[in-house]
């Protein structure tokens, strides 16, 4: 497997640079050639000294989860590292203050909750950034060097990344090199006890491509420029604003158009407007932007008009948990909205995925006319990973259904019944094309009706021209990994957890269960032909996810009549690797006992 | 100039005949029935509406918009099935949202000609978040707001514009609701053109059509107009013909207080341009974004309409 | 509502760690913690010539695994140094201005290597043997078949030569007042001795006195990597230079505390200190010695085990005297082979 596995976490409070430290190593890693992946913990509270955790994993081959332990942690805050000491492993190493401007009570400092394996770096980091820089405030940079220092790394990596983070601010640059190396120096001269090893970084080379620390959010609005989007109408939520702010400076560079609106209502209609226009447009919200929306969404599912909403979820229902992650929108995504009212659900597990379903979508939205929704949550909104971007975007300009010769001109026929009940499409500024989108049921030529026969037509119109987009062409729409044929446990994960459930295979996997996993992109249209053929495989299927209701599970239920068992955790965090292998051993000791009995 | 009406909305006996034939050549002649669509329109007879598709027809004619460069954006309503009784393209999306639906058709592509079109309850109740931006964004659409000051679709219930004591319904009793003064309110929203006018008198309805749509700005348009089924009451055309009134001669257009204190007076509906201002439109700070960002906004541009040098009456 | 005791040992070697372990079983309602500078847990200092024999990983050294001290709820603060003692306010107060009260407190942090003044401006050229991490990177940098140059040659020092003749590598012992430290041995006797040292392989240079050593330069590139020069001009060149020049009590945390202090601290034969809520042991103390009338100090992995157990004995009601577990006699079997009591641990 990897020959680097470490999970570095660095825990301070805010105003600590705890956030910057770990975006400068994850530049680094990522530089150097490793894979990374990186979850952090923020205050919830704008002001004040809140606790923050960067936390990031550092592997040859792209991980998708975060182990429970760290291999390294570092307190730049005792106050609130002690409580995170336990995540560090045996023999992991862990490093801290060593100096107090105050007294500290008992057992208010570190040293005191170090573990029987663990080995302790205490440094002066206070000192040695003083001596550095004449000011304690680089401590996150010393303790950056010490790291460099301790296992070895290429201390020119590190201060490219640092010259590039503060390349705005000369002085702070120049004094963070030099924090870096009084760190750095300290780093090198301290005897190494853990045994935290990083192995050679593999440099995969792929011509023309680029390969970048980036997340979930800004991976979406990378694919939503490189699928060429043309207009974004949004309003801020916590997670989803980072998507619009990188649109809202990057887009205007493009010649393209962006604007706030004034709810998230007005941004989904003037997003179904621009669709109707012609123009590639999207718009992003979370789970109480997506409630308002639902009417609008049936707009132009009603109206076949290509929308794009990008959907990042958190703690729910109502106001919920804003800053914390939660899989529990999945109903809303997939059913939201009254009457019969389909639309094409895509949930990324990774970032990677954020990037490419966002491109997608804009050709999915185009190719079925019809509102798409990209699903992700607000641990892959907020998690970087390293990502390689081909030389050329892979998504296609224009997917839509072209009008022929005999279509234009007067009774064109905007919703005509074809064969793949997908209409050619004609856009204001066409010719002779004119016609009206309406929400009421209509006929072919676009004219409200509420005939029996053709709200029939067009209700099937609508449900089967979505069924093309399970086949949509360089689109994983599900995957299976790990034991080919059958197994004893089938893992049937979506999202974020599928990282997790992945990691916990290969868990079963290395403890001798036969395990195979299966990550369901498409939630809607459902894949019910290889979801069912993949359960079939399976003597037990576990559906982890983190919600309450167990909605993915219910989604299978609902496609599907075959049993399987929920594990759900809706527990503002990700799902636990160590809670899907307890349950997949709990499960392949059933299959034991049955077999023995 | 109009003849004046009659407290019965009817010509005086002292006009000119009107022959059929003359009134159909003329009409064919005009050109605007390449503007109606095929659908008829299900307004009741009388409703003020068809007063008001013609005379946005006309205006299309006179202003020299092709058909497929034209889109009419409604939400719902009585006044809202205006789309489907034009032959240009047309949006008929959900209650109140009207507003949003025709931002999002501008900002795709400027070169076509947005007309919103709604009545009272979709602008102004559940529609009415949407009005404040859309004015002070100065969006480069025309609002043609259809007032009739109640709920026709549903069969008669009041409206934000309902006069108090006004018997619907749902206000079996009274309205107890003070009414919303919309000129005033458009005014202070920032609207760089507003003004009024009223289903009774086609003509001046058809001209301030023309200046709306004229106008590089957000336009906003009230027009009065009965409705005949409902309210046998308050807004008749036996009641309007005697309250509105045309602004004085010496109303100056750019002085926005003076136009706040011509709308202060509702009992007396002035006709006319309360107010009209040159300012940046959002399709222009939209490419004034893309120019400081260092950006070109050649590329949305469709080569087509260039050619048509459809620009020009924009300028 | 009574709050149960806490008794502070500092120092995790043989006398600390015998002290908690014997805490732990008298008292077993106390809280007994154990405060170290070293990064490991408790490891014989005379493991520590096994890095020679291929043994790097800490984990063969603990004497005890992690676990045990947890098991024992000895709380064991790793990498910590304490900056005094308030015994006013029965207080430690650690370097990072953590205060610990204490109800009772063993000093039992032994003795740091002694360096004479005199080649104090050579120290960075010098690698010690005092602690795991010192021993590995001796064993890092001293290659296949490399020279030591001893100095001094305490019976620390004398032991590690044994490994290091016995593994290949050779030794080069610039012997002086140092040699066979803490042993005193006469003139003949000495003679006799430094004989058996070179059957044993090392190579010995009588010099005269500590001063001897003018200078230690480092080598020249594809040289030796040390070159150490004497008064007289002569030199000697080797891989690594170390100092075995026996050790000083580590007691600079307790100057100003009020207990009395000579050499190391001064205590009772229960081995208790001046004040009453201070006791001592191991290499840091010296022990009232009735029949000699003086103080004196004890080595030797037996006594100071010992010393570790009575102080701890003696800070829980008892009130035993040290008595003397092992004899200080440097001795030669009749093969000629070198055995002293210090040598002897298991």
């Amino acid at each position: 497997m990897s020959n680097t596995d470490i999970q570095i976490s660095i825990c301070g409070s805010a105003g600590d640079g705890t956030i910057a430290a770990g975006d400068i190593l994850r530049r680094v890693m990522a530089d150097i050639g490793y894979r990374v992946i990186c979850f952090d913990v923020y205050p919830a509270e704008i002001r004040g000294f809140g606790k923050c955790i960067a936390r990031l994993r550092i592997t040859d081959q792209q991980a998708y989860s975060l182990k429970a332990k760290s291999d390294v942690l570092v307190s730049l805050n005792d106050s609130h590292a002690i409580a995170h000491a336990g995540e560090l492993r045996e023999c992991g190493a862990l490093i801290y203050e060593n100096t107090s401007i105050v007294a500290i009570a008992e057992g208010g400092h570190m040293s005191s909750h170090v573990q029987p394996g663990h080995l302790p770096y205490p440094v002066a980091f206070r000192t040695l950034s003083e001596k550095a820089t004449g000011a304690n405030r680089s401590r996150n940079i010393v303790a950056l060097g010490f790291i460099a220092g301790l296992f070895g790394l290429p201390a020119e990596a590190f201060k490219k990344a640092i010259a590039a983070k503060f390349k705005s601010k000369a002085a702070v640059a120049a004094s963070s090199v030099a924090a870096f190396d009084a760190g750095y120096d300290a780093g090198t001269q301290r005897f190494k006890l853990d045994d935290v090893c990083f192995g050679k970084p593999t440099a995969t080379v792929i011509p023309g491509a680029t390969i970048e620390m980036i997340n979930g959010n800004a991976a979406v609005a990378r694919g939503a420029l490189d699928a060429g989007i043309d207009n974004f109408f949004g309003y801020p939520i916590t997670p989803a604003t980072t998507i619009m702010e990188k649109l809202a400076s990057e887009m205007p560079k493009h010649g393209k158009r962006l604007v706030q609106t004034e709810d998230e209502i007005s941004a989904i209609a003037a997003t179904v407007g621009a669709g109707f226009a012609g123009a590639r447009a999207a718009t992003s919200t979370s789970g109480p932007g997506l409630s308002l929306m639902t009417e609008m969404l049936g707009l132009g599912i009603m109206a076949e008009v290509p929308a794009v909403v990008f959907v990042s979820q958190r703690g729910g229902p109502a106001t919920g948990m804003p800053t914390k992650t939660e899989q529990s929108d999945l109903n809303i995504a997939v059913h939201g909205g009254h009457g019969d009212a389909p639309r094409i659900v895509i949930a990324p597990t990774n970032v990677d995925g954020c990037y490419r379903c966002a491109g997608k979508a804009f050709e999915m939205a185009e190719a079925y006319q019809t509102p798409v929704i990209v699903l992700l949550d607000m641990y892959l909104s907020n998690r970087y990973e390293t990502v390689v971007f081909p030389a050329h975007p892979p998504f296609e300009p224009n997917m839509s259904r072209k009008l022929g010769k005999g279509e234009n001109g007067d009774g064109y026929k905007r919703f005509a019944l074809t064969e793949d009940a997908i209409s050619p499409r004609a856009i204001p500024g066409d010719k002779g094309c004119m016609h009206v989108v309406t929400g009421l049921e209509h006929n072919e030529l676009g004219r409200p009706s509420d005939q029996t026969d053709m709200h029939l037509a067009m209700s099937r119109k609508r449900h089967e021209k979505l069924k093309a987009a399970l086949q949509h062409p360089n689109f994983t729409c599900h995957k299976r990994f790990g034991d080919e044929g059958a197994v004893d446990v089938g893992l049937l994960g979506w999202g974020s957890t599928f990282g997790e459930c992945l990691e916990a295979m290969y868990k079963a996997q290395a403890a001798g269960i036969r395990c195979a996993a299966m990550k369901v992109v498409m939630l809607s249209p459902f894949p019910a032909e290889a979801v069912a053929a993949f359960m079939d495989d399976c003597r037990q299927v576990l559906v982890p996810e983190g919600n309450y209701q167990g909605q993915f599970a219910n989604l299978v239920k609902a496609n599907l009549a075959r049993p399987l068992t929920s594990l759900t955790r809706p527990t503002g965090a990700p799902v636990r690797v160590e809670d899907i292998l307890d349950e997949i051993r709990r499960l392949a000791a059933l299959n034991q006992q049955a077999k023995a009995a | 100039m109009n003849a004046p009406l009659s407290p019965t909305g009817r010509l005086p006996r002292t006009a000119q005949p009107v022959y059929l034939d003359d009134k159909l050549r003329q009409i064919e002649e005009s050109g605007r029935l390449g503007y109606r669509s095929k659908t008829l329109p299900t307004w009741c007879p009388g409703c003020g509406y068809f007063a008001i598709v013609d005379g946005l027809t006309s205006a299309l004619r006179q202003l020299d918009i092709p058909n497929e460069d034209a889109v009419v954006v409604s939400g719902i309503g009585c006044s809202s099935r205006f789309p489907f009784f034009v032959n240009t393209y047309g949006m008929h999306t959900l209650h109140g949202r009207a507003l949003p639906c025709a931002t999002g058709v501008k900002t795709a592509n400027e070169a076509l000609t947005v007309v919103a079109v709604g009545g009272d309850g979709d602008g102004f109740a559940i529609g009415g978040g949407h009005v404040p931006h859309a004015a002070r964004r100065n969006v480069d659409i025309t609002y043609l707001l259809l007032d009739n000051a109640i709920y026709g679709l549903t069969k008669g219930q009041t409206s934000p514009t309902s006069a108090l004591g006004f018997k619907t319904p749902t206000s079996p009793y009274e309205n107890a609701d003070q009414p919303l003064n919309p000129l005033l309110m458009l005014l202070s929203y920032g609207a760089s053109w507003v003004g009024q006018t009223y289903a009774g008198r086609p003509d001046h309805l058809k001209r301030m059509i023309v200046e709306a749509m004229q106008h590089r700005g957000f336009s906003y348009l009230h027009i009065l107009s009965p409705c005949v089924t409902f309210d046998k009451t308050d807004r008749t055309y036996q009641n309007l013909d005697l309250q509105v009134r045309e602004l004085p001669a010496s109303h100056d257009p750019s002085d926005k207080l003076a136009a706040m204190r011509e709308a202060l007076r509702p009992d007396h509906p002035a006709l006319g341009v309360f107010y009209s201002e040159q300012r940046h439109t959002l399709g222009d700070a939209l490419d004034g974004l893309v120019e400081k960002a260092g950006g070109s906004n050649a590329a949305r541009e469709p080569a087509a309409l260039k050619q048509a040098g459809k620009k020009a009456r924009r300028r | 509502m009574a709050t149960a005791r806490h008794h502070i040992v500092i120092g995790n070697g043989v006398a600390g760690s015998q002290a908690a372990i014997t805490l732990r079983e008298r008292e077993a309602d106390a809280k007994v913690t154990l405060i170290t500078l070293s990064a490991l847990q408790f490891y014989n200092r005379y493991d520590l010539p096994k890095v020679f024999r291929g043994h790097r990983d800490w984990r063969e050294f603990l004497v005890y695994p992690p676990e045990f001290y947890s098991d024992n709820r000895i709380a064991v603060r790793r990498a910590t140094r304490v900056a005094n003692a308030d015994t006013h306010r029965r207080v430690l107060v650690l370097e990072h201005k953590e205060e610990l009260r204490y109800d009772m407190l063993l000093v039992a942090s032994g003795g740091r290597s002694y360096l004479p003044e005199e080649l104090s401006e050579f120290r960075p050229l010098m690698h010690g043997f005092g602690s795991f991490e010192q021993a590995v990177n001796v064993a890092k940098v001293l290659p296949e078949g490399g020279r030591v140059v001893m100095l001094g040659g305490d019976m620390i020092g004398l032991d590690l030569a044994r490994t290091l003749v016995d593994t290949g590598h050779r030794v080069t012992l610039v012997a002086g007042e140092h040699t066979f430290w803490p042993h005193e041995l006469a003139d003949e006797q000495r003679a006799l001795f430094i004989k058996a040292l070179q059957d044993m392989g090392v190579e010995v240079l009588e010099q005269e006195v500590v001063g001897a050593i003018a200078a230690i330069e480092t080598g020249a590139k594809g040289m030796a990597a040390r070159r150490v020069v004497f008064a007289k001009g002569s030199d000697v060149y080797g891989d690594v230079v170390m100092p075995f020049f026996g050790l000083v009590p580590s007691v600079e945390f307790m100057l100003g505390s009020g207990v009395d202090i000579e050499r190391g601290l001064l205590v009772s034969p229960e081995l208790r200190t001046t004040n009453e809520h201070v006791y001592a042991a191991g290499d840091v103390c010296q022990i009232w010695d009735d029949a000699a009338h003086r103080y004196r100090f004890y080595y030797g992995w037996k006594n100071v085990r010992a010393m570790g157990d009575i102080a701890a004995r003696n800070m829980t009601g008892a009130a035993e005297p040290f008595v003397s577990a092992q004899d200080e006699i440097l001795h030669l079997s009749g093969d000629g082979r070198i055995h002293s009591p210090f040598w002897e641990y298991e």
